[in-house]
This record gives structure tokens, C-alpha cells and sequence, in this order.
């Protein structure tokens, strides 16, 4: 049985900052606490996350968020065995703020740290919330991140594929905007699209006549554009039933896509565990139903975290330190943030393979 | 430095503690430099001086290196740090003459003059030709005086959490595409 084992952990890779506390309890690992603060205010007058808007809220608010996560899991500091941090991907001044913060706290302390993969961290959640066992088909799809991961153990990914360009998160927030709705997009369109018809608009399934778990979410939007800009031309703006109408066809076109190329990357796993999905796009009610739908043809349990674990959280960075510090993984105060870090090195790089590398 | 201040500071703060014939449990306080300056750089020490700080139960003490370059200089004098793009941040201390600290054009520093003033910092030579005062020079290792100042304050009790000293905004716009009108039934 593993050793009891108190991690604390920090979250900081793109707009909402968090700090949890986890004990290994066990066999079972428990959240005693996990806070999350928005930026979700600072960013809502330019339509998108500023990333040095975010940088600077991250690092005046990474110790308080730590001090309100120790008070609520009425543990210590010293109660504390090892720091875990996001480390990458992630908007680099961010992720910068908080592995200073975990170096800080791990000196101070004298105890280890260990740099988490931000995408490892939602990938591993399953585990976490639903004793998920290895392997199984992790669909991430978030405002940032939108793959689909083969998880064979907490260091153990493969990405089957993912999108080439926006992931759909970021597509719901243009979507929005294109529409008048407020940010973040993802619930405001959700809401709209209820009244709405989702066929009186043709719209683009992308990449749906291609082989393969690729994804691209770059043409529906412009889609959405284009059929905006008809309506506004013959009528000189849009009507409320317009708008929903818009948001109901984006919607089943994201949901088309996202169920069919999630069917195609089920087909040919052998003896998978479960299918399941995290990510803020995951909150998306269609979403969830139709994914279920898939798993359910495919013979697989589907799961679906808490809401408030498939977002960005400091948790699941616990947890996934958690694991890496039981196979032995220490990282030393030299470690690096780093803006590009792919879960899957052997993966053909999707997006941002310049020179750089692969972004996620 | 340029790139890789993320993964030096720790080793350097065990360094130099070291050095100091000292451990990290003898320490009362932290000063950290809060810029003004380059801001991933600023951002790096503030939230690790925030972190050590937490971890060891002591205070943290945010100096901006305007302050620190004053430390030593004959008041009143004005002190400057390089802000590129032919801009400078300026900061006038002395009894009666505290301004700042502010963002300023190189060409508009002839506003910061007073009498007896003494300049120092980033092209101090040159601000002091345009103002009449007298240039001085300033150590090039700021940390020394960064403690020192961070030693006089660190037991005031409404003391702040160190934060960074930025003086320019973020560069961001707001979105231009406010939607398209929405008509009335």
C-alpha cells in the first residue's frame, strides 16, 4: 500500500489561479481542499485572455491562493511532503509565476518538487475522481487544448490526434463575440443555442471526410461569419431567433465532429477501461450526452469529472505530482517553465512545429 | 542576465546564504527588487521571494530599484532605470522633493530639475546635462542595498506583500468587433 503522503499543488498556466492540498490515503488519494480564483473579469473587455494581464494577476495572487487552500485542508505547511507545479504548457509568463512561487515554497520548506504537465493533470483526473483504471481514451477539450490521449500510465500518453488549429473553447469565445454574446462564449452560446434550430443553417463538419482523430475548428467559425454577415446585409442586423439559430448550428457541427472523430479514435484500441473527457468544453451538456452516446455503442463506461475538476485546477496537479513522486520523479530548483511541453514527444506535432516544436 | 534568471535564482540564493556563513532558518526577512524593469524578470523574483517567504514564516520586503539606487546619493536626487524605447523611468527623492516614480520621454526630463539635484542611473550623464545637475555614479550591484533598505522596513507592521513595480500598462486593446445589432421582434 503506498505511503501517506500530503502534496500541495499549484495552477497558474492560463487564467485562473489555484492551489490545492491531497493526501494519499491509501489507495485513494483525497482533495482536503482545492480554490481556484478567476481572472475571468480582467479579461472580459478584450475578448480573449491578455497573457500579461495574466501574468501579473497570477503572481500577486499565487501565495494567497496557497495560504487559503492550507486553511481550508487544515493542514501545514510543514504537513507538507512535496510541491507540485504546473510546468508547461501554458501561457509562459503564468506558468513562470507559479514554478517561482513552487520553487520558493520547496526551499523554504525542504522538501521536493516536482513540475507537473498541465495536460498530464487533466488527463490523470479520471483516476483521481473515479478510480479510473490504465488504459483508457481521454478526450481534453478545453479553451486551449483539444486531443485525444491513449493514457497506459501516469507517464504513459499517446495522442491518436487532436485539432490542427483552434480548439473548440477558443472557438465558442469567437463565436460569441462574432454574435454579440458575452465572454466566456462556451455557456452563453450553450444558453442561446436552446431556442435555436440547428438545421436551418448548413454548416461545416470539418475534417469529418478526412481519416484519422484530427480536428479543426478554424472554418466553422468563419462558417458562422459568413452566414452573420448574410443576415446583417439583407436585414441590417440580427434578430434574437438569428442568433440562436447560429448558436444551435454551431453547436451540432462542434458536437458532429467531436462524437464522430471520438467513435473513430475508440475504433481499433483493443481493451480500453472507459472513455473520458475533460477540459471547460466538457461542461457543454450536448457534449456530454453525445459523447456518452459513444462510449455506450462502444461498450465503454463514460466519465465525466466534476465541473469544477475538468477546468483548470490545482488538484489534479496534486494528483498527477502525486503519481510521479511514487514512481520517483524529483525535480531539482533549476526547473524550467516551459510554454511548449507535448505530453506525446512521438507524436507528429499538430500545431506550432516551427522550430520550436510542438506546442502541446 | 537575459534567459535563464527562472533557473538560476534558487541555486544563487543557496549560494550566496552559503557565502554568508549562513542558513535559510537565520534568515529575518527577504528584500526582493520589484523593478521597475523587464517584467517576466521582475515577476520571476517577486513570486519567488513570496514563495521562500511563505514557506520560512518570515516577511518578504519589495524594494523597486529606483529606491535602491538612491540608497547612497547625496539628496535631492533623481534617479533613473533604463525604460527603452528612448523612455527612462524616473524617481526625485529628498525632503521636499519626492516625485514619482513615473514613466518619462528622455526628452521630456527637463520637467524633474530642481535645485542642488544630484542624477544617477541609466544615462545619468545625459539627464544630468539637460537638467544642470550633478551626474553620480551608482554600484552596479543593486542587492546589497536591496537588503539594506528591506532591513529597515521588514518589521512594519502594515507592511505590503512585495508586488512588481511595472509603470506601463499591459499592452492589450479591447476587442474592436462589439457584434452585430440585434433587432427587435
Amino acid at each position: 500500500m503506498p505511503l501517506p503522503l500530503t502534496i500541495l499543488g499549484l495552477e497558474s498556466s492560463c487564467d485562473d489561479t489555484g492551489a490545492a492540498v491531497l493526501r494519499r490515503d491509501g489507495d485513494r488519494a483525497v482533495i482536503l481542499s482545492n480554490v481556484v480564483a478567476s481572472q475571468t473579469d480582467l479579461h472580459a473587455a478584450f475578448g480573449g485572455v491578455v497573457p500579461e494581464i495574466a501574468a501579473r494577476a497570477h503572481a500577486e495572487k499565487l501565495d494567497i491562493m496557497v495560504e487559503q487552500a492550507l486553511a481550508e485542508a487544515g493542514v501545514t505547511l510543514p504537513e507538507i511532503d512535496a510541491v507540485a507545479v504546473t510546468a508547461g504548457p501554458g501561457l509562459i509568463g503564468g506558468v513562470l509565476s507559479g514554478v517561482m512561487a513552487a520553487k520558493g515554497l520547496a526551499m523554504g520548506l525542504g522538501k521536493p518538487l516536482l513540475g507537473v504537465n498541465h495536460l498530464a493533470g487533466h488527463a490523470l483526473t479520471p483516476v483521481l475522481t473515479d478510480g479510473m483504471r490504465f488504459p483508457y481514451l481521454m478526450l481534453l477539450v478545453s479553451g486551449g487544448h483539444c486531443q485525444f490521449l491513449r493514457v497506459d500510465g501516469p507517464q504513459e500518453f499517446r495522442r491518436l490526434g487532436g485539432t490542427i488549429d483552434d480548439a473548440p473553447g477558443e472557438a465558442f469565445d469567437k463565436v460569441a463575440r462574432l454574435l454579440g454574446l458575452p465572454q466566456p462564449g462556451g455557456p452563453e452560446v450553450e444558453r442561446a443555442a436552446k431556442s435555436g434550430d440547428p438545421a436551418r443553417f448548413d454548416l461545416p463538419r470539418p475534417l469529418m471526410d478526412r481519416p484519422g482523430c484530427d480536428l479543426s475548428f478554424s472554418g466553422l467559425k468563419t462558417a458562422v461569419l459568413r452566414a452573420r454577415d448574410d443576415l446583417v446585409a439583407a436585414q441590417g442586423g440580427l434578430s434574437e431567433q438569428d442568433r440562436a439559430d447560429l448558436c444551435a448550428g454551431f453547436q451540432a457541427a462542434v458536437a458532429d465532429v467531436l462524437a464522430g472523430k471520438s467513435a473513430r479514435a475508440l475504433e481499433g484500441q483493443g481493451a480500453l477501461t472507459g472513455f473520458a473527457v475533460a477540459g471547460g468544453v466538457a461542461a457543454n451538456a450536448t457534449f456530454r450526452a453525445r459523447l456518452d452516446a459513444v462510449a455506450a455503442a462502444a461498450g465503454l463506461p463514460f466519465v465525466a469529472p466534476p465541473l469544477a475538476l475538468c477546468t483548470d485546477n490545482a488538484a489534479m496537479i496534486a494528483f498527477a505530482g502525486l503519481l510521479l513522486h511514487e514512481v520517483g520523479q524529483r525535480d531539482d530548483l533549476t526547473l524550467s517553465a516551459r510554454p511548449r511541453w507535448p505530453l506525446d514527444t512521438a507524436a507528429a506535432p499538430l500545431i506550432g512545429s516551427g522550430k520550436k516544436g510542438a506546442k502541446a | 542576465m537575459g534567459k535563464g534568471q527562472a533557473e538560476r535564482l534558487m541555486p544563487l540564493i543557496a549560494e550566496v546564504i552559503a557565502d554568508g556563513g549562513r542558513t535559510l532558518e537565520d534568515l529575518d526577512a527577504i528584500g526582493v527588487g520589484i523593478g521597475p524593469g523587464n517584467f517576466t524578470g521582475i515577476r520571476i523574483s517577486v513570486s519567488a521571494a513570496r514563495g521562500l517567504a511563505l514557506a520560512l514564516g518570515i516577511p518578504a520586503v519589495g524594494v523597486s530599484m529606483l529606491e535602491a539606487r538612491a540608497l547612497d546619493t547625496p539628496h535631492p536626487s533623481l534617479v533613473s532605470v533604463d525604460a527603452r524605447r528612448d523612455h527612462l523611468y524616473l524617481q526625485r527623492f529628498g525632503p521636499g522633493a519626492d516625485l514619482g516614480p513615473d514613466l518619462v520621454a528622455m526628452n521630456a526630463v527637463a520637467a524633474w530639475a530642481c535645485p542642488g539635484l544630484s542624477v544617477t542611473g541609466d544615462r545619468a550623464e545625459e539627464i544630468a546635462a539637460v537638467l544642470g545637475a550633478t551626474p553620480m555614479p551608482c554600484p552596479d550591484n543593486p542587492t546589497p542595498a536591496i537588503a539594506r533598505l528591506a532591513a529597515a522596513r521588514f518589521r512594519d507592521p502594515a507592511l505590503p506583500r512585495p508586488a512588481p513595480l511595472y509603470l506601463r500598462a499591459a499592452d492589450a486593446a479591447p476587442a474592436r468587433d462589439g457584434g452585430p445589432m440585434i433587432l427587435p421582434r
